[in-house]
């Protein structure tokens, strides 16, 4: 298992794919943060008050991140039927299920690293920004919260969003096509998950990726978006359905020929 | 104990029977060819060996049980199944890395084998940037990681120039020197005529014929070729006394006489012969005779 765990850290080592997720991650979270610093009127920043953070692009990374990552699950999986790595990597290790269950820890534990950073980052440079133009950030309200609250809430952010990676792993499996699972999840998650919502929202809450969002930006003291699920509740949620794909992942690929 | 054992083995995609109720058994430290037409069934056959497709019937033994339950099973036996199966980003050393860590071999043990595939000038490059050839010597290399004591190997010789094939040819005998076993499949019997000890030899997903080639050539005989301007009247002749004859201008392959025999019916009817020798069955006529198949030059 520790010979498999270091295969699989080598793998994302060894190409472009992570650095190249973490560099989209950066610009997702700090890119907003600096055009909303540079060029939204102070008047406005201020009178945004407790949304001020979301103002400043932490939303926009709180919410693209985990999406980004989810994407970087599916193609650590799907490129292995991609370019055929996938007989090495069974004929090295014959019982699948430790595969795919290295797999989604190592995806889980990246994804999650990728947020902290990103998440770091915005917050920073959102600050650097504030003190700049010399804006009350309202981190205030934050410093209310007591600090087991906080670290509950960033926890609750960095374990969704490497729920989200192996989500990501799990459902590259059960598809394996790597076009059609990306191009599949993002419509889903970003067009039908949404027209959904809005014509059916005691529905809509419950579906997998709004129940992602829902752990990710109902957190701290940014106000509610969409559906209302609290932050632990749609962890529980989450952690649920990671369960259900990764299961259904093992199960299929274990029962799969490899040709 | 035979090293690898496939008892009534069966795969069934869909409406296609792509292997039919097949069964062997290769001995330890023999070189056998698997042999057949593309699409006759090789491929599924060594991959239900090591468990990557699921026999609808039948079972495989290596080394005594089935390979998934094998302790470090990349150790034990290697197989090149497909050379294309790298990373393209990735560099042919890194490639070689991610194998040998799952398997728990040494990474020194990489060095040492991109020096035997001649790879170490190539290491640090991506293998989008690999020639055929060089991803088919990486593959090997691969196969040799953790210098199992079993080969399978799926068309090792494609997409090699002449000179792979002549350095595959030398690969398999230093293996069979080392005492391996070798199962190594192929549609281009000329890639393994000089290296194998046995040959299967597999068609529409049945196995027609099994055992030593020469054993196998022994019921179809040897073939005479003669060259003469008379080929047509030589030809009516030799086919009036049962032979069997091919004509091409003035080329003739006959099975059945001697050349003794077709030298005398020459000159009993005053033909002149410009050429005439006897030609032992290649396993490429072995393979034609016994596949059925009208694959190649005959």
């Amino acid at each position: 298992m520790i010979d498999l765990l270091k295969a699989e850290i080598l793998k994302v080592r060894s190409t472009r794919t992570a650095l190249g997720l973490l560099i989209a991650a950066l610009v997702i979270a700090v890119l907003p943060t600096i055009l909303a610093v540079l060029l939204i009127p102070k008047e406005e920043l201020v009178a945004t008050e407790g949304g001020l953070i979301a103002v400043l692009g932490i939303m926009p990374a709180a919410s693209l991140v985990p999406l980004l990552c989810l994407v970087f699950g599916i193609l650590s999986m799907t490129n292995e039927y991609r370019h055929g790595t996938v007989s090495y990597t069974y004929l090295t290790t014959p019982h699948r299920g430790q595969v795919i269950l290295v797999k989604l820890l190592v995806c889980a534990v990246i994804g999650a690293a990728i947020m902290l950073v990103t998440g770091v980052l915005a917050v920073v440079t959102a600050g650097l920004g504030a003190e700049l133009r010399d804006i009350d950030l309202g981190l205030t309200e934050l410093s209310e919260t007591s600090d087991w609250e906080l670290l509950r809430d960033v926890s609750l952010v960095l374990l969704t969003t490497g729920l989200a990676t192996a989500f990501g792993v799990a459902l590259g499996a059960l598809i394996r096509h790597q076009v059609i699972t990306v191009a599949g999840t993002l419509i889903w998650a970003l067009a039908v998950e949404n027209i959904i919502s809005g014509l059916k929202p005691s529905v809509g809450e419950w579906l997998p990726f709004t129940v992602f969002l829902q752990v990710v930006v109902n957190t701290g003291k940014v106000d509610p978006v969409g559906p209302s699920l609290s932050s632990l509740q749609a962890f529980l949620v989450s952690l649920a359905y990671i369960a259900l794909a990764s299961v259904a992942a093992v199960y299929t690929t274990m029962r799969r020929d490899v040709t | 104990m035979a090293v690898i054992e496939v008892e009534h083995l069966t795969k069934r995609f869909g409406k296609v029977l792509a292997v039919d109720d097949v069964s062997f058994s290769i001995q330890p430290g023999t070189i056998t060819g698997f042999l057949g037409p593309n699409g006759a069934g090789k491929t599924t056959t060594l991959r239900m060996i090591v468990d990557l497709v699921r026999p609808t019937r039948g079972s495989t033994r290596v080394l005594g049980g089935p390979y998934h339950d094998l302790a470090r099973p990349w150790t034990r036996v290697g197989a090149l199944l497909d050379a294309s199966g790298f990373h393209p980003g990735r560099s042919g050393r890194n490639a070689l890395r991610v194998v040998a860590r799952a398997s728990g071999i040494p990474e020194s043990r990489v060095e040492t084998v991109l020096e035997m595939v001649e790879l170490t000038g190539a290491a640090k490059r991506a293998v989008k940037g690999y020639s055929t050839g060089m991803r088919q010597r990486l593959a090997l290399g691969c196969v040799l990681l953790g210098d199992p004591e079993v080969l399978l190997l799926d068309e090792p010789g494609n997409g090699l120039d002449p000179e792979g094939i002549r350095w595959l040819r030398t690969f398999l005998r230093q293996r069979t020197a080392e005492g391996k076993t070798v199962l190594v499949s192929s549609h281009v019997l000329a890639e393994v005529e000089q290296t194998v000890d046995e040959v299967l030899i597999i068609s529409r997903g049945k196995l027609v014929a099994q055992g030593p080639i020469a054993e196998l050539a022994v019921g179809i005989g040897a073939v005479v070729r003669c060259r003469t301007p008379q080929a047509e009247r030589l030809q009516e002749l030799l086919v009036a006394r049962g032979a069997a004859v091919n004509r091409l201008d003035a080329a003739l392959a006959v099975r059945g006489p001697s050349a003794a025999e077709v030298g005398q019916v020459a000159l009993d009817n005053s033909i002149v012969l410009h050429e005439l020798l006897t030609e032992q069955p290649s396993l490429e006529d072995l393979f034609l005779q016994i596949a059925g198949t009208r694959r190649g030059p005959s």
